[in-house]
């Protein structure tokens, strides 16, 4: 009788044990950045889905260490994977994928008009779009090796800089 | 038997012509659709409308005023220049005492007379027209920029749908003009915004930011120098009394002189990023 509540004591234990050990959540090893995609969707769908920030971030290195244009579309089915499996929303895979590798600015979203939103928060915006713009050098230049299109974003990042400073300052004009 | 050519020309010009007219239909069907199809792409394009006419009459206006008065001051600083040169080689810097110098000084405040009063002259015509123009697209910018637009929309209408690379390259690059003259620097807007009728709404929308901006400050700088022009006259008929040219003489002849017929040496000359040697052709299902 005394085995045998020993044995069920040590079987709970274990197994409570098992239960609350976290993951390790240990980034890609290799340097293939196929294989990299691989070992981070193992680890993402096996409880490390707080970690998907480091993990695209690990990622982006690794593809930094062999960059080329094919790099765009399996970082782009690697976010459809993600959105795919619920490891973050449709919404989310774009604002992923968009700010490092399209040339477009998210940091440009909004509903409502330029001199009610955009005009106010004119500062913010930019300081945005400058960030942005890092990540878009990084992900267009340094990852996808796509130059005409970093050099299409800095261009569109000066543009959008000169025209709000006309439109804010016609915004405030009211003459 | 005689007729039977002619009945079998008849009987092959029968499906001849059928055929003539089915393709004819086809060709009206498909060029039908093309102008369908054209009409709403064009209707699916935003158009802006930041230059209205008067606009560019405005700016037409505004180059001829101020080739009016470079032509008005080009000779009196011409004179000017001359009568420095003279007082600089007769070593007069310095000789205040020196009867010749206090004349020659006296000369050049005249002449520095006469180019305050071509300025104040032809200035409240160049602040009238330059106000003018500001004023007209301050009204398209607020409107079609910053009431109609988001700033996704303002985004797209830059990057432009269809803009190709070529395009792109060629897009106006009006920043930090100094070094050319006022009325080239003008007549350079007229002819932009003349034939930019051509152009995506993406370089108008640059255009109009850029010519705005400088209209803004151009207006400024007109009326403080208005303001000033009474204060520097004043100051100068009380120096001729005493025959001497003053640092600040200087420095507005130089100013102006910079101003209105530019300097070489101020040409920016940064060069534009090498383009790009990687053709993209994936796009993601995720790009937006």
């Amino acid at each position: 009788m005394y085995k045998k509540n020993l044995a069920i004591l040590l079987a709970t234990v274990l197994l409570a044990s098992c239960a609350s050990k976290p993951p390790e959540c240990v980034s890609p090893q290799t340097r293939n950045l196929d294989s990299a995609i691989g070992a981070a969707q193992t680890a993402l769908i096996n409880g490390c889905h707080a970690h998907f920030d480091r993990y695209y971030d690990d990622l982006l290195s690794i593809a930094e260490g062999d960059p080329g244009p094919e790099n765009k579309r399996s970082f782009s089915e690697f976010l459809v994977w993600s959105s795919d499996k619920g490891l973050l929303s449709k919404r989310q895979a774009q604002d992923y994928y968009n700010r490092y590798f399209n040339v477009k600015f998210m940091s440009l979203k909004g509903d409502y008009n330029n001199c009610s939103q955009t005009c106010p928060n004119k500062r913010k915006v930019l300081l945005d779009m400058e960030r942005e713009l890092s990540d878009k050098e990084r992900g267009l230049l340094r990852v996808s090796l796509d130059n005409e299109g970093y050099y299409r974003a800095d261009q569109l990042y000066q543009e959008v800089e000169l025209v709000l400073e006309a439109t804010c300052t016609a915004c405030a004009a009211g003459r | 038997m005689r007729n039977a050519p002619q009945r079998s020309r008849a009987i092959v010009s029968r499906p001849l012509s059928k055929r003539s007219l089915y393709i004819a239909g086809s060709a009206l069907l498909v060029a039908a659709c093309a102008l369908i199809l054209n009409a709403a792409a064009y209707a699916n394009t935003p158009t802006i409308r930041l230059f209205p006419t008067t606009v560019v009459e405005d700016l037409k206006q505004t180059g001829n005023v101020a080739r009016d008065m470079e032509t008005g001051l080009q000779e009196v600083i011409g004179r000017l220049d001359q009568q420095q040169q003279l007082y600089n080689e007769s070593k007069c810097d310095g000789a205040d005492n020196d009867p010749g110098c206090q004349r020659l000084a006296r000369q050049i405040g005249a002449t520095y007379l006469d180019m305050l009063t071509i300025m104040e002259e032809r200035l409240p015509d160049m602040e009238h027209t330059v106000n003018n123009t500001r004023n007209s697209l301050e009204k398209g910018l607020r409107n079609e920029l910053g009431k109609k637009m988001t700033p996704w929309t303002l985004q797209e209408t830059l990057i432009g749908t269809s803009a190709s690379a070529a395009e792109t390259r060629s897009a106006p690059t009006l920043r930090g003009r100094s070094g050319m003259r006022l009325s080239e620097r003008f007549n350079q807007y007229y002819q932009l915004v003349a034939t930019s009728g051509a152009k995506g709404d993406q370089s108008l929308a640059v255009l109009a930011s850029d010519i705005y901006l400088d209209m803004e400050e151009t207006s400024l700088l007109i009326q403080r120098t208005r303001q000033e022009i009474a204060r520097a006259t004043l100051m100068e008929q009380l120096n001729q009394s005493f025959g001497i040219i003053t640092p600040e003489m200087i420095e507005v002849v130089g100013g102006v002189k910079s101003i209105l017929f530019g300097n070489a040496d101020d040409l920016p000359a940064v060069s534009g990023p090498p383009p790009g040697a990687i053709e993209q052709a994936y796009r993601s299902p995720l790009e937006q």
